[in-house]
């Protein structure tokens, strides 16, 4: 889960690393306050949960004389279709020069990867593209505290060495915080010295409940909802719905579709060894989706018994066509069951899918 | 056979919660069939004494060791404590460790896995099905049924896609040397690039079939790292970008580990691509008649 900027900023604050003056409102007029400690000039940024918010016109400048009324403006304002609820607002810097520092989990080497480049305020994709000569990398060993004097060299070079702490301690909030993402883009120079300027913190969602938070703000409501029964899902907008078991046989049947030449209304994987109450539950989540006009039901294992998930689809009992593949424990009696309600059954995921893409058309 | 063959001696760890119990039971018989040792002992902490299907808990990964002889082990235990149990295994001296358990922290599995590799011993998973190698050896939770022993390997990051596409195998009168689940997580211990080392090494396996799905290009480096013919299936290519598709590792960041230019990277590689998992049989046979 993705923290938004000001939780982002009062972590790295908290772990010793600079950052501006900084103040969460959620009225113009609580703006009033903190005109003391903001200065003449400073930056209003909407706290919504959507990337490229600058863009958008999510962050505007202000002063003493117009922050009341630019500030009315933001909140007024939709970020990439959602409502500004909270503003941070900060001090503006004066800005010498940017960096980029980030550390991440690298999949190839299964350890910490921190990336720092003296081109920073850009996308770090475009820098990689364009310049990957200019980023430096270090992968750490994640049994380590401390990033050793000798790494913090290899990565800082000859920019200012009052950056090596600073990488430090952003990686104890990286192994702190459980994080997948750790970034300060930019890290900037001013008069007064280093600061974060901008920060993103995404932080293992199964890692969650130990950082103390108790709902995924990434997740919608009905992704949300689905998650409380156990379920994987993700919402598409497409026609066919899809209930699978294990994300990779989930994840296929929705290529599958793509592949007919129809389109999916979402993904749900339904887990292993589905019992009927979690089957019926998933295909009336799946059949509430006002889009949903025929549903894919393809579930393949081992655990899976068969005529529990018929009597969940029957059970469900919901107005669209339900289509369906099953292969397991106790098939026969699954089958029959399914059968004698007139539900249709294929023995392949083609041939459920190609049907299904027939109905939805 | 690369990770074990019948004269493994495995361990399970969480023997006696409702995963282990009934996976014992199946691995046991599985075993049974093919004449080879299977589980020879379980660990729970605080449960040493039990029986679990005719198999001997114990307290601890050692006291395991001390009375049987092991070099493989199965984890089941809850994620909290799944890291940990790698760490154990790892430390008493088992050399493959299959971590089924789903849900771990991704700094727990870097940890657990950083730490394995320095006491030399091999990590599959976490978050996988585990390994079955027909007629030989089962470290996991697959179903058995579906396989036939034969001469291709199958290396994927999914569980019920993999028995998908063993089902076509055999249904296609194609036989497996070695099926080995890698997992669906970010930080997984053993990627394709360490699976197709050990089966370049195994004479038994004359081609590969590579599944993978959205997120990182452990598929390209492994794909690259081989000389072994290989046929590839790309699950993901309608998976919207930042959205984890079910898998903790199945996600498209940053505009990267898209399917779509996964697929590309890897036929210009010239590796073949099935476009659906039905087309596999025909890329093998397709690959036997140019290699074998």
């Amino acid at each position: 889960m993705k923290l938004r900027e000001y939780e982002a900023k009062n972590v790295l604050k908290e772990a010793g690393i600079p950052v501006p003056a900084g103040f969460l409102i959620k009225s113009a007029e609580e703006l009033t306050l903190h005109f003391g400690a903001l200065g003449e000039a400073f930056v209003l940024k909407a706290q919504v949960d959507v990337g490229g918010r600058g863009k958008a016109g999510g962050i505007l400048m202000a002063g003493k004389a117009d922050g009341i009324k630019t500030a009315k403006d933001l909140f007024g304002r939709q970020i990439k279709g959602l409502p500004v609820k909270e503003i941070l607002a900060e001090q503006r810097l004066d800005i010498q020069h940017e960096y980029y520092l980030s550390i991440t989990v690298d999949r190839s080497s299964r350890q910490p990867l921190i990336l720092f480049t003296e081109s920073g305020g850009v996308d770090i994709e475009t820098t990689a593209k364009k310049h990957p000569e200019k980023i430096r990398k270090v992968i750490a060993n994640p049994l380590m505290k401390e990033i050793p004097p000798f790494m913090l060299r290899e990565l800082v070079g000859t920019s200012p060495k009052e950056i090596g702490p600073i990488i430090n301690r952003l990686y104890h909030v990286f192994l702190e915080k459980d994080a997948l993402l750790a970034e300060i883009n930019p890290l900037v120079t001013t008069p007064q010295g280093l600061f974060a300027a901008d920060a993103k913190l995404i932080v293992d969602d199964n890692a969650l409940g130990r950082q103390g938070f108790t709902v995924n703000r990434d997740l919608t409501d009905r992704e949300r909802e689905a998650e409380k029964h156990g379920f994987s899902y993700v919402e598409l907008d497409g026609s066919i719905g899809v209930i699978g078991n294990g994300a990779g046989l989930t994840m296929s049947t929705l290529d599958l579709i793509e592949f007919y030449g129809g389109k999916a209304a979402n993904f749900l994987d339904v887990g292993g060894g589905a019992e009927s109450e979690r089957v019926m539950n998933a295909v009336r989540l799946v059949g509430s989706v006002p889009s949903v006009k025929v549903i894919v039901v393809n579930l393949l294992g081992g655990i899976t018994k068969c005529d529990e998930v018929a009597k969940g689809i029957i059970a469900a009992n919901i107005p669209q066509k339900v289509i369906v593949r099953l292969a397991g424990t106790n098939e026969a009696e699954g089958r029959a069951m399914l059968l004698a309600k007139d539900y249709e059954m294929l023995d392949t995921m083609d041939l459920v899918v190609k049907k299904a893409v027939e109905v939805a058309a | 056979m690369i990770y074990g063959d019948k004269k493994t001696g495995v361990l399970v760890q969480g023997a006696t919660g409702k995963q282990g119990e009934f996976h014992i039971g199946l691995m046991t018989a599985y075993a049974k069939q093919v004449g080879g040792r299977g589980v020879v002992a379980g660990v729970t902490p605080g449960k040493g004494g039990k029986e679990v299907h005719g198999v001997p808990v114990y307290n601890t990964v050692r006291e395991a060791m001390r009375d049987h002889d092991i070099s493989a082990s199965v984890i089941f235990v809850p994620a909290a404590a799944a890291a940990d149990a790698i760490m154990e295994e790892a430390h008493a001296g088992i050399q493959t460790i299959v971590a089924i358990t789903e849900h771990i922290p991704v700094h727990d599995s870097m940890k657990a896995i950083a730490y394995a590799k320095m006491e030399g011993c091999s990590v599959i998973g976490p978050n996988c099905p585990g390994l079955l190698s027909p007629g030989e050896v089962k470290m996991g939770i697959m179903p058995a049924g579906l396989f036939l022993r034969g001469n291709v390997g199958v290396i994927s990051r999914s569980g019920t896609l993999t028995y998908e596409v063993v089902d076509e195998l055999t249904r296609a009168g194609i036989g497996q040397s070695t099926v080995v689940g890698i997992g669906g997580d970010p930080v997984i211990g053993q990627t394709f690039i360490d699976v197709l080392q050990r089966f370049e090494k195994d004479p038994q396996t004359k081609a590969v079939v590579l599944i993978g799905e959205v997120g990182g290009n452990l598929e390209e480096e492994g794909a690259k790292s081989t000389g072994l013919p290989i046929v590839a299936y790309i699950a993901g290519v309608s998976a919207p970008p930042d959205k984890r598709m079910g898998h903790a590792g199945a996600i498209v960041e940053g505009g990267e580990g898209d399917a779509r230019s996964k697929i590309a990277r890897l036929k210009k590689m010239g590796v073949p691509v099935a476009s659906r998992p039905s087309e596999i049989p025909a890329h093998i046979r397709g690959l036997f008649k140019n290699h074998c």
